[in-house]
């Protein structure tokens, strides 16, 4: 069974792995778009307060994204 | 519409904000990746000063790089929203001008962080506004980030 210190040694050694690489590598690693249902299909999209945004978000958005509160 | 962010396209938005002398940070995942936090996300998060004059610049960085604007979103930027969410141009970005659990704009900038030209907001301000947020997807990364954060702030001791 994986404890909690193992789990954090695991994710030091890939912050280690990761300070190994360039900036320009770790970007391209990072950077990687899959369409996301409604929130993509808008070019622009503005709110007044972060407050309408995240509500927006839970009316609007599939729960699975995880832009909401709760799946 | 398949769209990449590739790391050239990051200095040009660098290079362009900073010709229109744009106060900002990167935030959120992408500001955590520039730390060196190994993960991916798909858009930039960039806390921008909410000041008319530099929301202005903003804008005027953003056409030049490609981001179809009109006149009347340009002028709602420069008008005070609180988000904006741009998938008008050569890659995606949120626009922050009030995240979440982030007491003032001018209270990061005293504590971020350049990392190559790029200014990012500190760790603690990054997992502050995810905190803050508590999505289920903040959720899932909060756990990692706080152990690069402490990763992070070991190494800048050492």
């Amino acid at each position: 069974m994986s404890t909690a210190a193992d789990q954090t040694h695991e994710w030091v050694a890939e912050f280690e792995a990761a300070a190994r690489r360039p900036l320009r590598t770790r970007w391209r690693y990072a950077f990687i778009h899959t369409y996301k249902p409604v929130l993509d299909d808008a070019a622009y999209r503005s709110f007044d307060a972060m407050a309408d945004y995240r509500a927006w978000c839970e009316t609007n958005l599939p729960s699975w994204l995880g832009y909401g509160q709760d799946v | 519409m398949a769209r990449t962010f590739d790391y050239p396209q990051a200095e040009e938005i660098r290079d362009a904000l900073a010709r229109h002398g744009v106060r900002y940070l990167f935030l959120g995942k992408s500001g955590a990746i520039l730390l060196g936090f190994p993960d991916t996300t798909q858009d930039a998060d960039l806390f921008v000063e909410k000041t008319a004059a530099n929301s202005r610049a903003a804008v005027a960085a953003l056409r030049e790089l490609g981001f179809a604007l009109t006149d009347a979103q340009a002028a709602e930027i420069e008008g005070g929203k609180d988000f904006v969410q741009l998938r008008n141009g050569p890659f995606d970005v949120d626009l922050v001008f009030a995240p979440d659990g982030i007491e003032s704009f001018a209270r990061a900038w005293e504590r971020h962080v350049e990392v190559e030209g790029f200014p990012v907001c500190h760790p603690d301000d990054i997992i502050a506004s995810k905190a803050a947020a508590n999505r289920v997807r903040d959720r899932e990364t909060l756990p990692r980030l706080r152990a690069f954060r402490d990763y992070w702030l070991r190494q800048r001791r050492s």
